[in-house]
């Protein structure tokens, strides 16, 4: 692989982060190679020591997508960090897929009965007391109280519960980080 | 998982590595990837990232310096932050070989007599 063919595919592979960081990260890579020329050595080689371009760049598109994510916990922090895992293609990844999405569709189904509760405890609250419920008026006022705080809490558990998730497949993504694996694997590095 | 222990210790050692380095004195990223590949044998592609992340976690700066074939280079020097994690780290990692090998090195139970 040549120079310029190794910095288009990395430089390919970085699309859609920030074009100040591809321009950094690719303008390393290209030092590397001069640096590692004025050493003696050969653009074909330098680049298999380097590795697959398109692997190097998901694996930054992946760390970048977690920082972010370890830096601000915001709903599409979480979304973009999970993409850019699932990006990754790791096996361990695909097979922990399906698992995932049962986890992922019940913390949703959670919220949106937390948010149903929320809503109901609303109306029972605004507008039991003018149907006579048995037991009078206070009681429909406090029920729908008691079912709003019910919707906030578990609105507030099944937060945290994702929280916890998404903490989890980033420590999971990070121990199976496959950064070092050309230098374990030489043969494969060269290939493409 | 056999591979994966050689994976984690390399990659923990990795960043210690780079910061034991940079200690002793300012480097560029090319000679930090050819010694680390040289000696531990980590690939040269992993440097870029690691830098990276450690410019953002703040224990690494960059510095642009003349350089006399072509382009500047740029040089990492240690943060402060940078350098109290080499000590808090140094020490760890002291700690935890010497435990290790004192393990390796016991001497072997006798063949004949039975362990209390």
């Amino acid at each position: 692989m040549t120079r310029a063919e190794f910095l288009t595919r990395l430089r390919r592979g970085l699309n859609g982060l920030p074009p100040e960081t591809i321009d950094e990260i690719v303008a390393d890579h290209e030092a590397h190679f001069v640096e590692a020329a004025a050493a003696g050595r050969q653009d074909p080689e330098i680049a298999a020591a380097l590795g697959n371009p398109e692997r190097l760049a998901r694996e930054v598109r992946v760390e970048a997508g977690l920082s972010r994510w370890e830096a601000e916990k915001t709903p599409s922090n979480a979304v973009a960090a999970l993409v850019a895992l699932i990006g990754l293609a790791s096996v361990d990844i695909l097979f922990l897929l399906p698992l995932l999405v049962g986890v992922a569709s019940v913390l949703a189904s959670l919220f949106i009965a937390a948010i149903g509760i929320f809503i109901g405890g609303g109306a029972a609250l605004v507008a039991g007391p003018f149907f006579g419920p048995p037991g009078g008026p206070l009681v429909a006022i406090l029920i729908g109280i008691g079912l709003m705080a019910m919707g906030v809490l578990m609105a507030a558990v099944t937060a945290v519960l994702t929280i916890w998730l998404v903490n989890f497949l980033v420590w999971f993504a990070r121990l199976h980080y496959r950064l070092l694996k050309p230098a374990l694997q030489q043969n494969e590095s060269g290939e493409i | 998982m056999p591979e994966g222990i050689e994976i984690q210790l390399k990659k923990g050692v990795l960043g210690l590595c780079v910061l034991a380095l940079l200690s002793a004195r300012d480097n560029y990223a090319y000679e930090i990837a050819a010694r680390l590949a040289d000696d531990i044998g980590m690939g040269e592609g992993t440097i870029y990232p690691l830098m990276r992340r450690m410019q953002s976690d703040g224990l690494v700066e960059t510095y642009l310096v003349e350089s006399p074939a072509g382009p500047s280079r740029k040089y990492y020097r240690l943060t402060e932050a940078g350098r109290h994690a080499y000590e808090a780290q140094k020490a760890e990692w002291l700690t935890f070989s010497r435990a290790v090998e004192t393990i390796l090195n016991a001497p072997a139970p006798s063949m004949t007599g039975e362990i209390a």
